[in-house]
């Protein structure tokens, strides 16, 4: 059974319809990636798995581990072992960066039957991951993502997801805004989360992320529909000859 | 009853009475005097109502409603714990009153440093008045503080805080005021003195509880009075009972380089108003008046601040946060008077709301009215719902709808706390505010 299976879906963004008929099916243990020019659907179709307000799925299903995706919450979902790293994580002034993540650990594991871990023991959870994505304590205890630069704020969505263990991930833009050394570290955080049990979704527009995350397929999405796809090779394809094929073929 | 003029002028028998003498006993004549001078005001003015500038957006009507009788003496009864556990256990000198009585039994005063006094306002009536004429009633404008007229026609007991020049107390006064109410409406009319002698420094705290009983009517003033340099951290919990009204003017004078932190957590009571008068008198004073309030149901939550800067160099600084649930109404007004003369003001003013339901309202009145040249200040206000973003973001970590509320209005009012120098009462007010969302917010969610 894939972990997680689109069929048709359509969905609007203020009455406008963005995406119009994904078909895609991704198993337990396997990277697939989706690329596609700016205004494809690609950050839509992240929203709308997350369960985002005002993302409206008008036609189609999801199936995620053989449940039905579209009707959990937001939170039910995440709890459900979904994850989005934020192409624009947000800034909560007021919230301690460490408390935040203890409680949605927390909420996870009483999710799954796991005890919860007191303030101690989390610190000690977390350190080692943070420390892997070149994160301070001091970080951990700042609000969260508040003042945070483009890249320490991805190197907090990984290190949530790395917290939150996700059976499935889906990572939003996670390369946008890096620098080559912040790239490598984002990258490694991802590959160190690969198995056979999770499932993971990077979205990008560059091929370059996919030099560091190697995925086991490749789609492009242009006009809110997969046109293509393909192994890792199409990503390299499309780096060569850009977007304006799938452009030009649905204009 | 209404008088001709269609003034509501409940309680003004029985002020005239109280003005004669508090039960019966023989009063000092300036002190006679003050009280009539209180039931006079209050006669020619009457319950406050919208006509009144700035009582637009409260409305006392509850206050006709009933008969409120003035309480007797402190009931012996049992005194229900305060819930303000780690202020409970600081060590402090406490005094404790029960509808409006001094309880001597329930106070721990012992081993009060030399330079000062901390008393009943009833004892020291009673037996040193004299130390009182020069300093009560002094400082509070009882025509544009109606309700102040009606609680000097009535004053007869309350909390008098002496300290002399340069002493610095060495334990926080814990000012704790609980109401019992009964089947008998009842009316509170608590009279508070501070004077800080020049470079004394101390920190207030005040308490006021209530049970859920029944009606009654918390009517206190407070006159603060700081000597040159002197300094007064006070931080107040108003908790009353569900059907009360608490209504608290503090009347506060700053004299040269005096400094003043005030910090205010409201949440109690039906109506529930906080007046501060400030005068900064002296050049270089410094006041800083800061506040939460959490409402919930039909509350009615005022806040009203008049800060007048009468000399050079003086510093104001207040800021507000609110969250109204329900159909629960805020009201902040914010008055920023900078008289001529009063060069290099620094003013300035904040007032935040959060609004966790449609019908929940604030009604927000900021007003600067400068008469000088050389002046820094400012204000804004702003209002709004939880952002939706940051429900986006922690639901998507797991985290339920409730749970994601009650953490960002922490949030929202955890940045106010910060500047709360006491760590026990920074602890009660964050779990005064965690116990609240915990109880609140879930019925929000329900409607």
């Amino acid at each position: 059974m894939a972990l997680l299976e689109i069929r048709n879906l359509h969905a609007t963004v203020d009455g406008k319809s963005i995406l119009n008929g994904v078909d895609l099916t991704i198993d337990a243990g396997e990277v697939h990636a989706i690329m596609g020019p700016n205004g494809s659907g690609k950050s839509t179709l992240s929203y709308v798995l997350a369960g985002r307000d005002g993302y409206v799925v008008t036609e189609g299903e999801v199936t995620y581990d053989g449940q039905d995706l579209l009707a959990m919450s937001i939170d039910q979902r995440a709890r459900e072992g979904l994850f989005l790293a934020f192409q624009y994580p947000v800034e909560i002034p007021g919230v301690v960066g460490l408390t935040f993540l203890k409680t949605a650990a927390n909420a996870v594991r009483r999710h799954r039957g796991e005890s919860e871990l007191d303030a101690m023991d989390f610190l000690k959870f977390v350190r080692d991951k943070a420390e892997a994505l070149d994160i301070s304590d001091d970080m951990l205890k700042r609000a969260v993502n508040e003042g945070f630069s483009g890249g320490e704020k991805k190197r907090m969505e990984i290190l949530q997801m790395a917290v939150l263990e996700p059976r499935f991930a889906i990572l939003d833009e996670t390369d946008s805004g890096l620098d080559i050394d912040a790239l490598k570290v984002v990258s490694d955080g991802v590959n160190a989360m690969r198995g056979p049990e999770r499932g993971m979704l990077l979205i990008t527009h560059y091929q370059r992320l996919l030099d560091y995350i190697v995925p086991d397929r490749v789609h492009v999405l242009a006009h809110g529909r997969i046109v293509k796809s393909g192994d890792k090779s199409l990503a390299l394809e499309l780096e060569a000859k850009g977007y304006s094929e799938f452009l030009d073929a649905a204009a | 009853m209404p008088d001709g003029s269609g003034h509501m002028q409940p309680f003004l028998d029985q002020a005239l009475a109280g003005a004669k003498g508090a039960s019966g006993a023989k009063a000092a004549g300036w002190l006679s005097d003050l009280r009539g001078r209180g039931a006079a005001i209050y006669g020619d003015h009457g319950l406050p109502s919208r006509r009144d500038e700035y009582w637009r957006y409260t409305n006392l009507n509850a206050l006709t409603k009933s008969d409120y009788q003035l309480a007797n003496g402190a009931p012996a009864i049992d005194v229900p714990p305060l819930p303000h556990r780690a202020v409970a256990e600081l060590a402090s000198y406490r005094i404790v009153f029960v509808n409006g009585h001094l309880r001597p039994d329930l106070c721990v005063l012992d081993d009060m440093p030399e330079g000062v006094l901390i008393a009943g306002l009833g004892d020291m009536i009673a037996a040193a008045p004299d130390r009182l004429q020069s300093v009560l009633g002094q400082n509070v404008d009882l025509n544009a503080l109606p309700l102040a007229a009606l609680n000097t026609a009535f004053m007869h007991d309350g909390m008098v805080l002496f300290v002399d020049d340069g002493v610095n107390i060495d334990k926080p006064v814990h000012l704790v005021s609980i109401a019992v109410p009964s089947d008998t409406p009842m009316m509170l009319q608590p009279r508070h003195l501070v004077v800080l002698g020049d470079g004394a420094k101390a920190t207030l705290i005040e308490s006021h509880i209530g049970g859920s009983g029944g009606a009654y009517f918390n009517n206190l003033v407070s006159e603060l009075t700081l000597g040159e340099r002197a300094d007064l951290n006070h931080y107040t919990f108003q908790e009353e009972g569900p059907a009360a009204v608490h209504i608290a003017a503090t009347a506060l004078n700053l004299a040269a380089g005096a400094s003043y932190g005030g910090f205010v957590l409201q949440s109690g009571g039906l109506i529930g108003r906080i007046e501060t008068r400030a005068i900064l008198s002296g050049p270089g004073a410094d006041c800083r008046l800061d506040g939460i309030y959490l409402g919930t149901g039909s509350q009615v939550l005022d806040n009203t601040i008049y800060v007048e800067h009468a000399a050079t160099g003086c510093r104001s600084r207040q800021v507000y946060k609110g969250v109204l649930d329900g159909r629960a109404r805020g009201v902040f007004q914010g008055k920023i008077l900078v008289r001529r003369g009063a060069q290099q003001t620094d003013g300035y003013q904040l007032s935040r709301t959060l609004l966790l339901s449609p019908r929940a309202e604030i009604d927000t009145r900021p007003e600067l009215e400068i008469y000088a040249d050389d002046v820094k200040c400012s204000h804004g206000a702003t209002v709004g719902e939880l952002d939706g973003e940051a429900m986006f973001y922690l639901m998507s970590r797991g985290i339920a709808y409730d749970a994601a509320r009650r953490i960002l209005v922490e949030a929202f009012v955890s940045e106010a706390l910060s500047e709360i120098r006491l760590s026990q009462v920074a602890e009660d007010f964050s779990a005064h505010v965690r116990n609240w969302l915990g109880a609140n917010i879930q019925l929000a969610a329900a409607e």
